[in-house]
């Protein structure tokens, strides 16, 4: 079926014909870059094989994406997409969990950082 | 039960006492006793003997109905006699009652020995109601129990003199494993008047160090799980120094060594012919078996490791002891399937029979290594069969003489090599060592894996009208039924989402409920004071429903 994706110029290789059979290409390499520091930082040699790579992005796209459709049928009740379906979602793994609270009170934080900070450049703008 | 321990001393003297009670007609209680008329009397104990039994077990107050039991002709006497034997029933009940115990048991014994003949009397007492089986096949122990006596105590099979002790504790321990009763299948069996196959009850009959006929009988008898052993043993039986017994002894051990497919037939077959005239010949042969099975005990060497024929052949004589036999029996029907060159279908299917029970968790967790494996063959290609085949040699040195030389021929029939297995089992866990049955088990678990994954991928390429076998296929068909992802091989496919599907139905009604919840909190937000807070619930409760149910209406 066609999904209107949202980015269909890096998905689509294959022309988006009316035809429902047509699967959206995967671009592969999406990940190339960031995964390399990450395998190093956690102990692969710091130019790994890019079949390796490959293979660590297909299993980072495939789990990113079964987390996705799974979040999607607990939303679908409420009819909207939020964070806490993925928390929810990752309740069981509380590393992962802890992990993902973490990160998401520093954007808050970050956020709340980034909006003072503008506050203030605006008052020293108008200060001066 | 309890009468029967106390009771097995006295039972022998008893059986004097019961022909007293039904003079007309002995064959019930003198059968077993007298163990005269054995061929004849099999007609006739197996309702009366299920009579007694029965009867003998609710209370003393069914010496009447004992003494009525032996036949319904005889009315006249059991009520002349019934004033008298009050205390003589009783203990003759207890007897009676005992003696179906007993006699099963040492039956079973003797039964063992000839295969073809005894199996059927065991087969019934194991499979049917054990009343009348056992009656036939105690008519027929008895006449055995008294012909040949303890000379042979040392065979396992049938030792008189350890049955008057035996009987009692046996039922209880039916609850055990099966594997270790392979060396006392029958003792068990003839015990098994309720339970079904051979169980525990044989640690206690013990002494079945006949233990290869006995594993040729269980074969036969335990044909519905867990009867492997009987090709394994087939063989030392022919090679057993058995001159005496050698004659009687080939013609089983032929039908047994056929395979456990013929086994199993042959199981079935023999039921039903032997069991009225087996009862008589079992006892000639018997004692050669039991000769024979003396003479071989000797030069049992219980070591494991060292699975050469010759040690087979011993060791399924030795196998007296319970775990040895389990373990041996298990390697030697390793041994024997893979020196049969049999399908490794069959013996894996038969392993995993035998083993099903113990190994139903590891095959799961052993499917995950297998899909390792198979995703690191696919994506190595060539290099592994190299790999697998050219270690297999040299690691094959500790494992016993036969096992190389069958091994080498089996390799190129399997996927996989023990070598694998073991190199699998060392990436788990570096000091851990598995049995070289285990391994074999596992090497079949991955084949039928394989197979099964294969088959269902071919069907899946079927149906997607094409006649090339894709990944997608496999992996299609892994991830619906084994819940198993395997990256790296998906393509450039995305797997697009589908949206769950719910009817209009369904959405208008949820959306009318999601209305009358607002609307009823609402109200209970205005009406908090007390009293009107239960009445807008009644109404909510009310509402929704007033407003589901017209939807429905409006439909029709």
């Amino acid at each position: 079926m066609n999904n209107p994706s949202a980015g269909p110029s890096s998905k689509t290789k294959v022309g988006s014909s009316q035809s429902s059979e047509t699967s959206f290409k995967r671009k592969r390499g999406v990940f190339q870059k960031d995964l390399q520091h990450m395998m190093y930082g956690f102990g692969d040699d710091p130019n790994p094989f890019p079949e390796t790579v490959a293979l660590v992005e297909d299993i980072v796209v495939e789990y990113v994406t079964d987390m996705v459709h799974k979040a999607q049928d607990i939303a679908s009740k409420r009819g909207k997409l939020l964070t806490e379906d993925f928390l929810f979602l990752i309740r069981k793994d509380l590393p992962k969990l802890n992990r993902c609270t973490e990160l998401l009170s520093m954007n808050e934080e970050l956020k709340q950082a980034r909006k003072a900070f503008e506050v203030d450049e605006e008052k020293l703008a108008s200060t001066e | 039960m309890e009468q029967q321990t106390p009771t097995p001393p006295p039972s022998t003297p008893q059986p004097p006492e019961l022909p007293q009670q039904p003079p007309p007609s002995p064959s019930p209680p003198t059968p077993t006793t007298t163990a005269s008329t054995a061929s004849s009397s099999a007609a006739l104990p197996p309702p009366i003997t299920a009579t007694t039994s029965t009867s003998s077990l609710p209370s003393t107050t069914t010496s009447p109905p004992l003494l009525s039991l032996p036949s319904p002709s005889q009315n006249p006497q059991p009520p002349t006699s019934t004033p008298t034997p009050n205390t003589q029933t009783r203990p003759a009940a207890a007897a009676a009652f005992n003696r179906a115990w007993q006699q099963p048991t040492p039956i079973s014994h003797f039964a063992l020995p000839p295969p073809p003949l005894p199996l059927p009397p065991h087969h019934h007492s194991s499979s049917s109601s054990a009343s009348s089986t056992a009656s036939a096949s105690n008519s027929s122990s008895s006449s055995s129990l008294l012909v040949p006596p303890p000379p042979r105590g040392g065979m396992a099979i049938g030792v008189p003199a350890h049955h008057p002790g035996t009987p009692p504790p046996p039922p209880t321990s039916f609850s055990s494993l099966t594997p270790p009763s392979f060396v006392q299948p029958f003792g068990g069996l003839g015990r098994n008047v309720t339970d079904s196959g051979p169980t525990s009850s044989s640690s206690q009959v013990r002494p079945t160090v006949g233990g290869m006929q006995g594993i040729g009988m269980m074969g036969t008898l335990g044909s519905s799980s867990a009867m492997r052993p009987p090709g394994v043993p087939v063989r030392p039986v022919q090679s057993s120094p058995r001159p005496q017994s050698s004659p009687s002894i080939q013609s089983p051990a032929t039908q047994n060594f056929q395979g456990h497919g013929m086994l199993r037939v042959s199981s079935v077959g023999s039921p039903g012919s032997p069991s009225p005239g087996s009862s008589q010949s079992p006892q000639p042969q018997n004692q050669p078996w039991l000769n024979s099975g003396s003479q071989v005990k000797p030069p049992l060497p219980p070591s494991r490791p060292q699975v050469s024929p010759q040690s087979m052949q011993q060791r399924s004589h030795i196998s007296q002891q319970h775990h040895h036999a389990m373990t041996t029996t298990s390697q030697q029907q390793q041994a024997s399937s893979s020196q049969q060159s049999q399908q490794p279908s069959t013996s894996g299917a038969g392993t995993q029979e035998h083993y099903g029970q113990q190994l139903p968790q590891s095959r799961i967790q052993q499917s995950l290594p297998n899909q390792q494996q198979i995703a690191r063959n696919l994506s190595l290609g060539t290099q592994r069969p190299s790999h697998s085949t050219i270690p297999s040699s040299p690691v094959q040195p500790g494992l016993p003489n036969r096992a190389p030389s069958a091994e080498p021929e089996e390799s190129c029939n399997r996927i996989l090599s023990k070598r694998s297995i073991q190199e699998l089992v060392s990436n788990v866990d570096a000091s851990e060592k598995l049995d070289p049955e285990v391994e074999d088990i596992l090497v079949d678990i991955a084949e039928d894996f394989v197979d099964s994954i294969t088959t269902f991928g071919c069907s899946l390429a079927k149906h997607r009208k094409s006649a090339t076998l894709e990944a997608k296929d496999i992996l299609l068909h892994l991830e619906r039924n084994w819940n198993t992802t395997l990256p790296g091989f998906s393509g450039d496919e995305i797997k697009t989402y589908k949206k769950p599907f719910t009817s209009d139905i369904h959405r208008e009604r949820l959306a009318v409920i999601k209305k009358s919840v607002l609307a009823g909190e609402t109200l209970n937000s205005r009406s908090s004071a007390g009293q009107a807070g239960g009445h807008p619930k009644g109404h909510l409760a009310k509402g929704p429903t007033s407003i589901v149910g017209s939807p429905p209406d409006k439909r029709t």
